[in-house]
Parts: structure tokens; sequence; C-alpha cells
């Protein structure tokens, strides 16, 4: 296949809750666990047979049902995926393991629990600072999660187990560098909107289909010559973003993402989990751990600062917009501090608000317009 | 006015002759024991502050998730809250001076729904109102507008920083994660301030909080009396209390004047509503804390009390075994854990803050429940459909609105009296009289 036909067919698996490949899954009595997080080590369910599922609003016409039990001041992301679980489009998920990634999401996890009744749900208490002297509390709770799914489904995850899934979810990190390399290009073959629809839906399906698709959209990119009508070259990080529209939005204006450092984009892959003799469950949760770490972490903001520098540096960006869910608190506290650690590193910052499954796209045309007159571009 | 002698900032001299003046004010009521404790608790707290920074003695900052006991077990520090002024500025001072903090922090580019005392603490740092901290300590409660707060204010200060990580349940276990952290804490402590830790002075400490919380417990039972003996506007102020004054000789003075003047009015066949209570409700979440008056207007007008509501709610769990270093620390952590308003019901799972709800309801024989939704407190507005859900199930009439604690801009005083006039004349009157 092609690019277009690939790219078409991966926005096909992101448009609804369901996917073909996922229903050709479930089919051959395939489970799967749906999850919220990149903290929740996903590597798990897949060495327990499970697809790993992560769960967006997508297909969500609207989020009466999560209003019901949400006040609007709950961010819209969060309200729309508990009104597809409350409406029962989330029938498939075998199990949920959630977490307390926010507020939000906690209250999320809590009618999961009690109005939702997937036959599986976990809870993993995950510290709130990459720190050394906590990552023990954090591998006792992997720990006791992998027990709690061999003893609820009556399976055994071997160490054989988890090593092939470090292998199959390294294989489709390998691929998402590769996709990103070809980013970095000065003509990149691929939009900022195309490559996030690549990375949602890696989310979505079984990572082996997955990387055999990507493995053509590689080798058809790697001979294309891309776009270079761009006015700009930026980096979107932020709160979660699984909108390709609202990059599209962004792009229209002339600003090229070259890279989307949020939740659904690279940040949710980070490096290969390394090889090595030791505990396969202790590898898995030390990358888990120590990853790029998101705004819910706390004693870790030089590292954030310090990727998204050499980010800009690594793609040549020249600008980066920030982009934060309407009531996400501790996005709103690292917006904060971003902007102005930015502005004394001379990198253009935009900090942009949205509403989820709003593209809002005039709104943005004119912020991101107005950026990109401000930067001379 | 001068503090100590000596000018300072307008916004330290505003609460300060606030307290004074609200001092004066109540001095001349022999029975308002546990107001006059807690300004005046409020007044030498800012003199310590004031006399601290002239000493030059190391500030450790905390958050109102971090009951400071531990701090305090350095002789020589000065704890001192982020939310402080905050606090004192509204409940005492001009709640203008707030407002005034809350927009220069807006200004400055945080958030709106950040939460308002949060953004009055970026506003106090960026006017320079604030002590420079030696270090900070702080937990990851109650909430996530203090995870922002947290790492705004790190970012700025550049000042050491070390996070006690809460985690979401409150078992045993969490209990035992949270004390060797506390440990874990010491030579940071030790390392920035200076300062050496003295067991026997944590103990004293301890020893002293345990005090407090014997009274505060008797209080807690005293204010179930019907008629309620005490003014609603006290119960709140128990938060202020832990988070300022726990482990402190002041705590306990504070503490006692809440019970004595319960115990005292309840001897004396007294009730918190002149011409006798009509109404009792829980006042769940947060408290209106720009408009103290406004629980008065409950009171005259509608013949309302509250006689507990979240922040008073002082758990059965707190007290501690003083008996080795160990039992101290996870005597703290579980105080941190399971007793510290907020903390202790906005963190974890839903149940943990409808069950507090419901035995509240149940032990102060409440005709109705107010569910006061901070804005910014997200924990409690995502899980507003359960809350309600649990609440129709045990039968208690819940109103629910959403405002600002700290700032008035919101919801005016006169929106929620309204709110509460009409649901107590559509729903909760109607209900008693058929009873």
């Amino acid at each position: 296949m092609g690019k277009n036909e690939i790219l078409d067919t991966l926005r096909e698996v992101i448009e609804r809750p369901r996917n073909a490949y996922l229903d050709r899954w479930r089919g051959n009595g395939g489970k799967v666990m749906g999850y919220y997080c990149s903290y929740i080590p996903e590597e798990v369910f897949t060495a327990a047979g499970f697809l790993p599922y992560r769960l967006r609003g997508a297909g969500s016409k609207d989020s009466s049902d999560g209003d019901a039990y949400m006040s609007s001041r709950i961010c819209t992301f969060v309200r729309h995926t508990v009104s597809l679980a409350l409406r029962n489009e989330l029938d498939f998920l075998d199990g949920v393991v959630l977490m307390q990634n926010c507020d939000h999401i906690r209250r999320a996890a809590d009618i999961f629990a009690k109005k939702v009744k997937v036959p599986f749900n976990s809870f993993l208490s995950v510290p709130r600072a990459p720190q050394e002297r906590l990552f023990q509390w954090y591998l006792d709770e992997v720990r006791r999660l992998k027990s709690e799914i061999e003893s609820f489904f009556g399976l055994t995850v071997t160490n054989a187990d988890l090593e092939k899934a470090i292998e199959l979810h390294n294989a489709t990190r390998e691929r998402i560098a590769r996709l990103y390399e070809l980013r970095k290009r000065d003509r990149p073959p691929i939009t900022g909107e195309e490559a996030l629809g690549v990375t949602i839906a890696a989310h979505l399906m079984p990572k082996g289909e997955f990387n055999n698709l990507i493995d053509d959209l590689l080798i058809d990119l790697d001979g294309k010559s891309g776009n270079d009508t761009y006015r700009a070259r930026i980096i979107v990080t932020g709160s979660e973003m699984d909108d390709p529209e609202y990059i599209a939005s962004i792009e229209k204006q002339g600003a090229l993402s070259v890279a989307e450092i949020a939740c659904f984009g690279q940040r949710s892959f980070g490096d290969l989990i390394p090889a090595g003799d030791g505990d396969s469950l202790e590898r898995i949760a030390r990358h888990k751990f120590f990853q790029i770490p998101c705004a819910r972490m706390v004693e870790c903001f030089d590292e954030q600062v310090e990727m998204l520098k050499n980010t800009v540096r690594d793609f040549n960006a020249h600008a980066i917009i920030f982009q934060r869910i309407k009531f996400c608190d501790p996005w709103a506290g690292d917006g904060h501090s971003l902007y102005w650690r930015m502005k004394q590193e001379g990198i253009p910052f935009l900090s942009l608000e949205r509403e989820y499954k709003v593209p809002a796209a005039g709104q943005v045309g004119t912020r991101v317009q107005a950026f990109l007159e401000q930067m001379g571009k | 006015m001068t503090i100590l002698g000596k000018e300072r900032k307008e916004d330290w001299e505003v609460v300060y002759e606030g307290a004074t003046g609200l001092i004066d004010l109540y001095e001349e009521d022999p029975e308002s024991k546990g107001m006059n404790s807690i300004l005046i608790g409020f007044r030498n707290f800012i003199d310590d502050i004031f006399a601290a920074i002239d000493e030059g003695k190391p500030f450790v900052w905390h958050n109102c998730g971090c009951s400071p006991e531990l701090i305090k077990g350095l002789d020589g520090v000065q704890t001192m809250p982020i939310e402080v002024l905050t606090v004192l500025q509204d409940l005492v001072g001009e709640v203008d001076f707030t407002v005034a903090l809350i927009d220069e922090a807006e200004s400055h580019g945080v958030a709106p729904e950040v939460c308002s005392i949060d953004k009055a603490a970026v506003g106090a740092v960026l006017k320079d109102l604030y002590p420079e901290p030696a270090c900070m300590l702080y937990h990851n409660t109650p909430c996530d507008s203090q995870i922002a707060a947290i790492k705004s204010l790190t970012e700025m200060m550049k000042k050491p920083m070390r996070l006690m990580d809460v985690p979401y349940l409150s078992t045993d276990r969490e209990v035992k994660y949270l004390a060797k952290q506390l440990q874990e804490g010491i030579p940071f402590l030790e390392e920035h301030t200076g300062l050496k830790f003295d067991w026997d002075k944590f103990r004293e400490v301890r020893e002293e909080s345990n005090r407090t919380a014997e009274y505060l417990r008797d209080w807690n039972e005293l204010r179930r009396h019907r008629p309620c003996p005490q003014v609603s506007k006290i119960v709140a102020l128990n938060t202020a209390l832990l988070v300022a004054f726990s482990g402190e000789p002041e705590g306990t003075k504070i503490a006692k004047g809440f019970r004595d003047e319960a115990k005292e009015r309840i001897e004396r066949g007294e009730s918190a509503v002149e011409g006798g209570e009509e109404y009792r409700a829980i006042w769940y979440q947060d408290p209106v804390w720009w408009d103290l008056q406004f629980y008065d207007w409950m009171e005259s007008e509608l013949k309302l009390v509250i006689p507990m509501d979240l922040f008073g709610y002082y758990a059965p769990e707190a007290l501690i075994d003083t008996s080795t270093p160990q039992s101290m620390l996870e005597g703290l952590a579980r105080k941190n854990l399971k007793v510290l308003p907020m903390s202790r019901q906005f963190k974890g799972p839903i149940d943990y803050y409808i069950d507090d709800y419901l035995r509240m309801c149940a032990d102060y024989e409440a005709d109705f429940a107010i569910f006061a939704g901070h804005v910014a407190c997200k924990h409690g507005l995502g899980g507003i459909g359960l809350f309600r859900e649990a609440s129709r199930e045990a039968g208690i009439p819940l109103l629910y609105f959403e405002f600002d604690m700290f700032d008035p801009r919101v919801t005016s005083a006169e929106a929620i009296q309204e709110e509460i006039t009409h649901f107590i004349e559509d729903i909760v009157a109607p209900v008693k009289e058929t009873v």
C-alpha cells in the first residue's frame, strides 16, 4: 500500500471507538484492555494476550451522558470518554486499568467502577514524582496489577511473555522513531495532521498489524519529497492531543507541525525499553516511570524543558505551540512556567486553550496567523 | 498600623489591622471564646512570621495538604503555608487584596481555572509579599491545582523543593509509604535550613498535636447537640487551625477555645440561632470565606445552622502514638492521609468523599445538605453525579451550586443566599412540615 492508502486506513481506525482491526481481534476471541495514560504499562496487557486500547472520545457526538455525572468544569476529553462508556459504545472492553492521572480522570475511574461496570477494573496508584525513591512503590503497583490480571482471567504471564511484549512494543517505538526522523527533513514527507493520525492509531489496534502498515508507510515516505511551502516549523505540545483536525487547522496557516510532544503523539512512545537479563517487569516499569514526564509529575520540570529544547533543536523548529484542554489543571501550571522559560530561551511560544472535539478552526487560525506574523514568518 | 513596630507591606498590614480590629470587637463578648482564640492565633502567627524575618530564621514553605509537624521538628525554623495571606485576607482583612493577587497571577499567565487560593499564592510571590524560603516541602494533596501551584512556585522561587507523594488510598500500606518519605525528607530539611532535626522536639510537637486533637474531638461531639450551641462560621476555621498551628500550644489554645465555648453554651442552654434553630444542614466542599457574615445571615434570616462542614470535621484517627520515632512518623503520615480536612476526602476514590458526607449528615442530624462547589475543586465537581445519587439514596435533600471560596466575583453572596432561601422554601420546609 502507498502513503495515501495507509493514511486512509489509519484514519478509519481513529474515527470511531471501534475499528476493523479491533473487531477482527475480538472476532478471533481476543480480549481488549482499556487505559487512559502512558504511565499504565500496556506491555503487561500485551503479554497477557490483550489488545491495549487507549481511551479517547472519538466518535462521541456529545458529552451529555458524562455531563449528567460531571460538572461542565470537567475537561471535555474526560466527559466525552465517559459519555461513550455510559452509552455502551466501549462495550468491547474486557477490562480497564485506570489511575489518578488528574482529578478529572480519577473521577472518571469512579464512574467506570460504579456505572460502566467493565468486567475487570483495576486502579494503579502512580507516584507524582519520577524519582528513584518512589520507584519501588510503582513497581509494586505494576506487580500487583499483573497478579490481578492473572487471577481474574485465570492466566499466567511469564517472563518470556513479557519479553515478547517488550519486543513487539519496541518494534512500534522503532518505527515511530523512524517516522519522526523523516520529519526532521527540510521537506518532511508527512504533515503533522497525518503523523498524529498514525501515532493515535498505534494506541487502538494490534501492534503487529500496525507495525506492518508502518513498514510500508516508511518505505513510501522515504522516497517522497515533502512539503516546503510552510512558513514555520513548529512543535505542538501540552495536554493530550488526539485530534488531527486541530493540527490541520494550525497547519492551514502555514505552520507545519514537525513533532507532537503530547499524549497520543511522540511522548507516548519514548525510547526503547532496553534489553537486559534483569526482571522483565521491572524493566517495563522503569521505562514507564522514568519516561518523558508530563505535567502531572513534579520534581522534573527541568527535564521537561530540556526535552522540549532538544526537540526544537533536533527538528529545526522555529516555535512551540502549547495547547491545553480547558480546565486541565496540571497543564495550567506547566503552561505558565513553560511560557516564561521559553521566553528566557528565546523560543517563540504560543499558548492555546481548546475544547475536545471542537477544532475552532477560525479562532486557531487567527491566533496562529498572528503568531507567525509576530515571528516575522 | 505596624507589625512588631515596623512598617510592612500593605497587604500584611491590612490583615494585621483586620485581625486586631476583630479581636477588639470580640474581646468585648466573653462568650466568643472560639472566635477570640483563633483571631488571636492569626495575629500571633503574623507576629511570628515577621519576628522570624527580623531574626533571620529559615522559612520552610508548605501547602495546605501538608500538616507541618515534621518541619517543626527543626528547632528554630519558621513554617509558612503558601495559602496564608489569602486565607487571612479573606477571613480578617479585605477581600479586594486577594482579588488583586488573583488578577496579578492571571495577568502573569496562570490559567483562570486554577484554584483562586493557588493563583493568589502566585500573585503574592509576584508582588514579593512572602519571605524567601530556605526550601519547600509540599504534599501532592488535596488537588491538582496544588500541583500546578507547587510547580509554578518552585519555578519562580528557584529554591529546593521536595514532594511527599501522597498515594491514592489510605490503608496501612500507604501510611508506611508516606512515613518512609517523611523520614527521608528529614535530611533534605536539615540540609537546606542548616538546622538539626530534634526527635525530642518532634515528640513535643506531636504531643501538642494530640492535645489539640483531644479538644477538637470533643468539640466535634459537642456540635452534635440540638440545638447547635455555636455559630456556623467557626466550623471551617478548624482547617486554618490545623494547617497553620498543628503541633503548637497556640493550636491547642484555639481548639480549647472552640471546645470551651461550645461546652459552656450548652450548659447555659444557648443556641447558635437566636430564637431557636429551625434547620440544620451539612455544608459540604468549601466554605464562603470572603464573607463570614454570610453565616450570620443564614442563622438570623433562615434559622439555619451548620453544625458541621467538611473543613471542620475532625476524624477520629487523629491521635498519634508518640512512643517511638517510627510510631510518630506513621502517626503523622496517617494524619496527612486520613485526618487533614480536604486531603482526607478529596484524594482517593469517591467513596472516601461520599462516606464522610453521609456520616456527617447522620451524626449531625441534618435536615438537608449544601454542596458548595468551589469552581476549582475538580475532584468534587467531577464526582457530583455520583454524590447526588448517594445523597438521593440516603434521602438527604441536596442543594448544589458553584462558587469560588476566595473570590466573590464568581458567584455573589446574594446569588447564594437566593439559592439557599428557595431551596428551603421549596424543598426542605414542605418536607419538614409534613413530618
